[in-house]
């Protein structure tokens, strides 16, 4: 196909320098499609507008999410993890608990399956031109269960509701050093503008559906919400049994194109061997969340389909960087070398995962810098640095780590692995509240192990696990890993708006993470939604968020 | 026998009190923190200090016990940490689910193995004894788990006779009720059927072989009658003991049944409550499965003493 310069250089005469910049890295193919369309739309640019640009640079036009197209009506039964309390927005952070919630409210924008941030119930949005102030523009017409008009008022209270330290919320943490109780604030009805403590090139993502807990609520909410489910969504609630299930119907007064499903039904399980049996028996369509170890039965199923979103999931290894022996970061770099991360993604996770890079930048994010070498199991490189830090005899080690997913199994591979260049690694295998403790130094065998695995779930940007877990103020750096210059490095790489600029700053942090390797990642799994054969239109997330409005029956 | 009653009654009151202090200060050990359990590890720690004092978890240890026992005395259960609801109807849910599903397996469980345990003695050393013995133990040594996926990939999933799921549909009538609860009660049959026919089948063949079942026979009463009047009434003295001592079990044991046939019964109810901290839940469910059992072994030793006089005239000096 050509390139239409002149309707090209029309397009690119409004835009701002830094989009541009990622108009010229779409042309010169430094930046993929896929990092053109995320990165576009982060900037708030649309993603028909993106596609307009796709088609003049002579590169054909972008996908579109197309609905089932098969018979409206449909029922969809869901088998769900058990939300493991009373249901609230604010505060929820368990998959039963956020998909619940999911199925009647939304988020100012959707971070979907493609890990495109797209409009929701924010039209578009812009930042500042240093990124310290984002300018959100609010969908008209959109009306909550309850009746009343969706307006600025609402998402203000939201988001004020949500970084308020009173409000137990875990979105504070995504918000840290980020935005304040009292940075909302509202320009007009359908105008917002979030004022941020420091410049966020990543913000759209950070009032996404992938900060799980920013979900729009209205002004007046004071909890209690299993007796309204006030939300603005496709589906209303029908019924809700706690432990039990959920029924919802089609919200025939939505905003945009109406659900196509009559009634989705949400099946509570406690396990997930139950939740196979019962998609097998045909009494469920879809298992939300399919753990690649635990359900390798379904993955190989002809009657089932696997939906399989890559993810930045991860289960983290920490080596605490401030006792012994992984003071020295040479044992550190030694234990990293003995992994086989093409072996975890084989052979543990089936082929459905990617492999780390002993940074929490995985492939999924644009701003990886795919120019960092990829570390790979050395024995023999191992073995040396063993020797250079005085440890050629072995040492003994514990690791703690949590009853979770296919924890146990990792453990056990790294305790094989690391024997070969002689470390003696005891494993110690907890419940999640036991590991967890208080939460708090001195008070927690996860912040206080010397060797720990940990999951983290997905987010849509990196940010969370830098400030959460990597840098030196950070409340869970179970590593203790403390450096100001990957401080520095990470405040730098939040607030760059461009794209490129982002990955070069990411190129040096992921080089600084290498040479120090506080952390192990070995691999990001992917989120797994089984889905029976004949149902189709379902859409899944990284964030185990299900989408069921275009969902039907062939 | 008044005073035999009251006896026992007041065992089981002193029963209780010790499984209140038990399963109140156990559940204190148990390691983690309620309010960062249920906030989460992202909460800030103000936020989880704040719904901690809300909860009263900062109390003193006897000041907490003191005041939930009092109240449970009267009635009072408390309310779910968790799902932020009274305890009580959760819990007397999943006692209903419980004692329905464990009255379908009793009534299955009890007449068969007493049934398999007679005619194994009757023929005692013949192959349907070896046959009803041997089948008996195999099933009872099979896990739970491993005879409930079976019978779900039989009849759940290739011949599709039977749900899976144990939840029946609202509004469901009893019959509807029981075409739900057949397939979960069936590993349970099974793991109860060698047990309770062994115990009959060994009381049947000492009754068989004792002088007053000799003597009934020489004395010339028909073979039936002998069986009816003299032997059951002796030999299956035993087995009551054993069927009294599984109600626990039954109603509040069933976990991994319940669990792989998505059964709201208390057996799970105590364990998710264990897993989440919800310890009012946990405390209720436990108090209510040890009232259960209370009573059922109460009654159970009010029938045995009923049906051997000798227990009424120890128990009476």
């Amino acid at each position: 196909m050509t390139r239409n310069i002149k309707l090209l250089d029309t397009f690119r005469s409004n835009l701002t320098p830094i989009e541009n910049h990622l108009v010229d890295g779409y042309l010169y193919g430094r930046v993929g499609r896929r990092e053109f369309l995320r990165h576009g739309s982060l900037l708030g640019l649309s993603l028909p507008f993106l596609g307009r640009v796709a088609l003049a640079a002579g590169f054909g036009a972008t996908p579109s999410m197309a609905r089932a197209g098969d018979q409206p009506g449909a029922t969809i039964r869901v088998a769900l993890q058990a939300p493991t309390g009373a249901i609230n927005p604010l505060t929820n952070g368990d998959e039963g608990g956020i998909v619940m919630a999911q199925q009647v409210a939304e988020f100012l924008c959707i971070d979907g399956t493609d890990r495109v941030v797209r409009p929701c119930l924010a039209t578009s949005w812009k930042p500042n031109q240093d990124g310290t102030v984002w300018t959100f523009t609010l969908r008209k017409g959109v009306k909550f269960h309850s009746g009343a008009e969706m307006r600025a008022d609402d998402v203000v209270a939201t988001f004020d509701r949500v970084v308020d330290p009173q409000s137990g919320s875990n979105a504070r943490m995504v918000f840290k050093g980020v935005l304040q109780k009292g940075a909302t604030r509202k320009v007009d009805d359908y105008t917002i503008e979030f004022h941020l403590d420091s410049p966020s090139g990543n913000f759209p993502y950070l009032v996404s559906s992938a900060n799980y807990n920013a979900v729009i609520l209205p002004a007046s909410y004071a909890g209690g919400f299993e007796k309204t489910w006030d939300g603005t969504g496709p589906f209303r609630i029908e019924k809700y049994t706690q432990k039990v299930g959920a029924n919802f119907v089609r919200n025939d007064d939505y905003w945009g194109s109406k659900s196509l499903p009559a009634r989705t039904e949400f099946i509570f399980f406690t396990d997930i061997q139950p939740q196979i049996l019962a998609l097998q028996a045909g009494q469920v369509d879809i298992i939300n969340s399919l753990p690649a170890v635990s359900g390798v039965a379904l993955l190989s199923d002809p009657n089932v389909d696997i939906l399989s979103v890559n993810s930045a999931a991860h289960q983290l290894v920490h080596l605490r960087c401030d006792v012994e022996p992984f003071k020295d970061p040479r044992v550190r770099r030694a234990v990293a070398l003995c992994l086989d991360r093409e072996k975890l993604v084989k052979g543990l996770m089936k082929g459905r995962a990617m492999v780390g890079n002993d940074s929490p930048f995985a492939p999924v994010y644009p701003s990886t810098d795919p120019t960092v070498p990829q570390r790979k199991r050395d024995v023999a490189q191992a073995k040396e640095l063993m020797k250079a830090a005085g440890l050629e005899n072995g040492v003994q080690l514990t690791l703690t780590t949590m009853q979770y997913l296919e924890i146990p199994e990792y453990a056990q591979l790294i305790q094989g692995w690391v024997k070969e260049i002689g470390v003696d690694l005891k494993l110690k295998i907890m419940d999640w509240t036991s590991y967890v403790g208080d939460a708090a130094l001195g008070k927690s065998p996860w912040l206080d192990a010397t060797m720990g695995i940990t999951p983290w779930y997905h987010r849509g940007v990196p940010n969370y696990y830098f400030t959460a877990a990597l840098m030196s103020d950070s409340p869970y750096n179970a590593a203790h890993f403390k450096s100001e210059q990957f401080d520095t490095l990470t405040k730098s790489y939040f607030a760059t708006l461009d794209l490129e600029a982002q990955r070069a700053v990411a190129g040096k942090i992921e080089r600084l993470l290498l040479d120090e390797t506080p952390n192990l990642y070995g691999y990001f799994y992917n989120n797994l939604t089984a889905v029976k054969k004949g149902v189709v239109g379902v859409e899944s997330n990284a964030m185990h968020q299900l989408f069921l409005q275009n969902a039907g029956k062939a | 026998m008044l005073h035999y009653i009251a006896r026992r009654f007041a065992l089981s009151l002193v029963t209780l009190f010790v499984l209140s202090l038990l399963i109140f200060f156990l559940g204190q050990v148990l390691p983690g923190n309620v309010g960062r359990f249920l906030l989460g590890p992202d909460a800030d720690q103000q936020a989880v200090e704040m719904l901690n004092h809300q909860l009263g978890l900062d109390r003193p240890l006897l000041v907490q016990y003191g005041t939930w026992i009092w109240r449970f005395v009267q009635g009072d259960m408390g309310e779910s940490y968790v799902y932020r609801t009274p305890v009580v109807a959760f819990v007397s849910q999943a006692l209903l689910h419980s004692l329905k599903l464990a009255a379908v397996a009793f009534l299955i469980v009890v007449p068969l193995g007493i049934m398999g345990g007679i005619i194994a003695a009757l023929k005692v050393n013949r192959p349907l004894d070896r046959i009803i013995s041997l089948g008996g133990l195999t099933a009872t040594v099979l896990p739970e788990f491993v005879t409930a996926i079976l019978l779900i990939l039989i009849f759940g999933i290739w011949l599709r006779w039977l749900p899976i799921s144990a939840a029946w549909p609202d509004g469901a009538g009893a019959l509807g009720q029981l075409h739900y609860l057949i397939l979960p009660a069936m590993p349970l049959v099974l793991v109860l059927f060698g047990y309770i026919a062994r115990m009959a089948r060994a009381g049947m063949i000492e009754a068989l072989d004792s002088d007053y079942t000799r003597t009934a026979v020489l004395k010339g009463l028909p073979w039936r009658l002998v069986i009816w009047r003299h032997v059951l009434r002796n030999g299956l003295l035993p087995t009551i003991a054993v069927v009294a001592t599984q109600t626990g079990y039954l109603v509040g044991g069933l976990l991994i049944v319940e669990t792989l046939f998505r059964y709201q019964g208390i057996g799970s109810l105590i364990f998710n409550a264990a897993r989440g901290r919800d310890f009012p839940m946990l405390e209720a469910s436990v108090m209510v499965i040890g009232v259960t059992y209370a009573v059922a072994t109460l009654l159970a030793d009010l029938l045995y003493s009923f049906l051997n006089p000798r227990i009424r005239m120890v128990s009476s000096r």
